[in-house]
């Protein structure tokens, strides 16, 4: 199928998430406060800390706001975009609904994927990016069209990271029938994204910095904006996001050849 | 009073069996606690870099608290006992019990205790297995009063806890969806119950205030009393007193609730 065919469906499953938004106003202004506390208690929590300490592990207050305020963009990206549908995938192979993916004509993860849009989360990416910007702005510092092409980028990559751990999480399901809220784990493995990469020592760097990339992932963005871009940095993010987003995939082709579907 | 403890410890007997039937869910959850317990580690021994304290206590007095706070939520917090409420209304399933002599409160509580039994039980595995790396932050100060307040606090807090939960399960008699609700209250429990940070490093003014909100008594108090963050028997004393207060005003709450709601409740067929 051309790529302006997924281009289509996309844009209708993007119609059909407003329309439901519109349907349940309430129930979207209650969700999108939902997301704004939750960024208020995480800044709440880097407050506090600041109060009584300059520095965590060589990032200031305004650098850790940076830091916080890309890791939430991430966050909010996979959230808006992916989240509901990838939830649901794994409730569907539970109950083999999953079936009716399967029958429509195109790629499965590509229908699977991108079937619902969350709105409220989308509001978060709104406050995040707003978060970004003040940090920015009290940093002094002044990036250029460049600079923000390619922080664009590296958050691009680091997306990938994210929606490639939830998928392989997801696809989990295909093998663990029984372990119901398997994708609540996404948010324990990706706590650690909001903390500089210099807070983790010796057995812990390794496993937390080069095994579970949820800390790059938004690290070397925000590090992009406060030094400037680092080619090496952006290759590495680059290659482990292509690596992880080819295990996450192959993953889910094996998961859907063991899917037995629910017809009786 | 005979035949109600006979009821309820068979309540509590069936709740420990359905439990173990979801030992491996706790247990995973139980490992994944241990991350979020990695990750204060990382952020906390970050800030005290270069200091010796952080509000008047050590690194280890900190890590302390947090692992402290993680295995007092698998023995006191409540997990979904607000959807259970609340999935028992809208789908009719209480009208049995509005039919039976069994007290629904007292039910659902005896339910919540045994779950609690249990998932803090197994807690201890993943926590015994994380003993190596993290004793050498562990600090527990050995004062006696500290275990004979600090365990009514951890009941009343049990009870605070499952309180608010059944009160959000119990608006399932006005609203169809109560999930919004339940994960904003979450958010502040969360941090005014002092697990993103010791409510004690927030501003005085602030702190003071975070003492007479039910959150408080939620888990930082008898986390606080245990880990040596309440300096004194006295201080300890005029938190138990008020947790007691906010204990009878959640169950006088809970009672208005109940009347009011089954009032609104229509119980349809045979």
């Amino acid at each position: 199928m051309p790529a302006i065919h997924y281009l289509r469906i996309w844009l209708a499953c993007v119609r059909y998430s407003l329309v439901r938004m519109m349907m349940f106003r309430a129930d979207f202004i209650m969700w999108s406060l939902v997301e704004v506390f939750w960024v208020m208690v995480n800044l709440m929590l880097i407050g506090v800390i600041y109060r009584h300490t300059d520095s965590i592990a060589g990032w200031g207050p305004y650098e850790m706001l940076l830091l916080f305020g890309t890791s939430r963009l991430l966050q909010g990206m996979l959230m808006g975009f992916f989240w509901s549908s990838l939830f649901e995938m794994g409730r569907n192979i539970r109950t083999g609904q999953f079936d009716f993916t399967l029958a429509q004509p195109g790629n499965p993860l590509f229908m699977a994927a991108t079937r619902k849009l969350d709105m409220d989360s989308l509001v978060n990416v709104i406050a995040s990016a707003g978060i970004v910007i003040y940090a920015v702005h009290k940093l002094g510092l002044h990036p250029g069209a460049l600079d923000l092409a390619l922080y664009a980028a590296l958050l691009g990559s680091g997306l990938v990271i994210h929606f490639a751990a939830l998928l392989l999480i997801t696809s989990a399901t295909f093998w663990l029938i029984g372990t119901q809220g398997i994708e609540g784990s996404y948010f324990t493995l990706f706590d650690f994204a909001r903390l500089p990469r210099e807070a983790f020592r010796g057995v812990a760097s390794l496993f937390f910095v080069y095994g579970l990339p949820a800390v790059i992932a938004s690290n070397i963005p925000a590090s992009a904006l406060l030094h400037g871009f680092n080619p090496g940095h952006a290759l590495w993010l680059a290659l482990t996001a292509a690596g992880w987003l080819a295990l996450a995939i192959f993953v889910f082709n094996r998961g859907l050849k063991r899917y037995s579907s629910a017809s009786s | 009073m005979r035949t109600a403890f006979h009821k309820y410890r068979h309540v509590f007997l069936v709740g420990v069996q359905s439990n173990l039937v979801y030992r491996w869910n706790f247990a995973i959850r139980a490992t994944f606690s241990l991350f979020h317990l990695i990750a204060a580690v990382t952020l906390w021994r970050a800030a005290f870099a270069g200091q010796t304290d952080i509000g008047g206590f050590s690194l280890a007095e900190t890590l302390t608290y947090f692992v402290t706070l993680m295995v007092l939520q698998f023995f006191i917090g409540a997990f979904n006992e607000d959807y259970q409420v609340s999935e028992e209304i809208r789908n009719g399933l209480i009208n049995q019990f509005l039919l039976k002599p069994v007290n629904y409160f007292a039910y659902r509580f005896t339910l919540f205790v045994s779950a609690r039994t249990i998932s803090g039980l197994l807690v201890l595995v993943p926590l015994a297995l994380a003993m190596p790396f993290l004793h050498e932050y562990l600090t527990l100060p050995s004062d006696p009063w500290r275990l004979w307040m600090g365990l009514p606090a951890l009941a009343m807090s049990a009870v605070i806890q499952f309180g608010i939960a059944f009160c959000f399960g119990l608006l399932s008699f006005w609203f169809l969806e109560i999930q919004s609700f339940v994960i904003l209250s979450f958010a502040v429990e969360t941090v005014l119950g002092g697990q993103v940070f010791p409510l004690d490093l927030l501003p005085a003014g602030l702190f003071r205030i975070s003492q007479f909100l039910p959150y408080y008594y939620q888990m930082y108090f008898p986390a606080a009393i245990l880990t040596g963050r309440i300096a004194t028997p006295a201080e300890a004393a005029v938190g138990l007193g008020i947790q007691a207060c906010w204990v009878v005003a959640l169950l006088g709450l809970i009672h208005v609730l109940w009347t009011r709601g089954l009032r609104r409740h229509t119980a349809v067929g045979g």
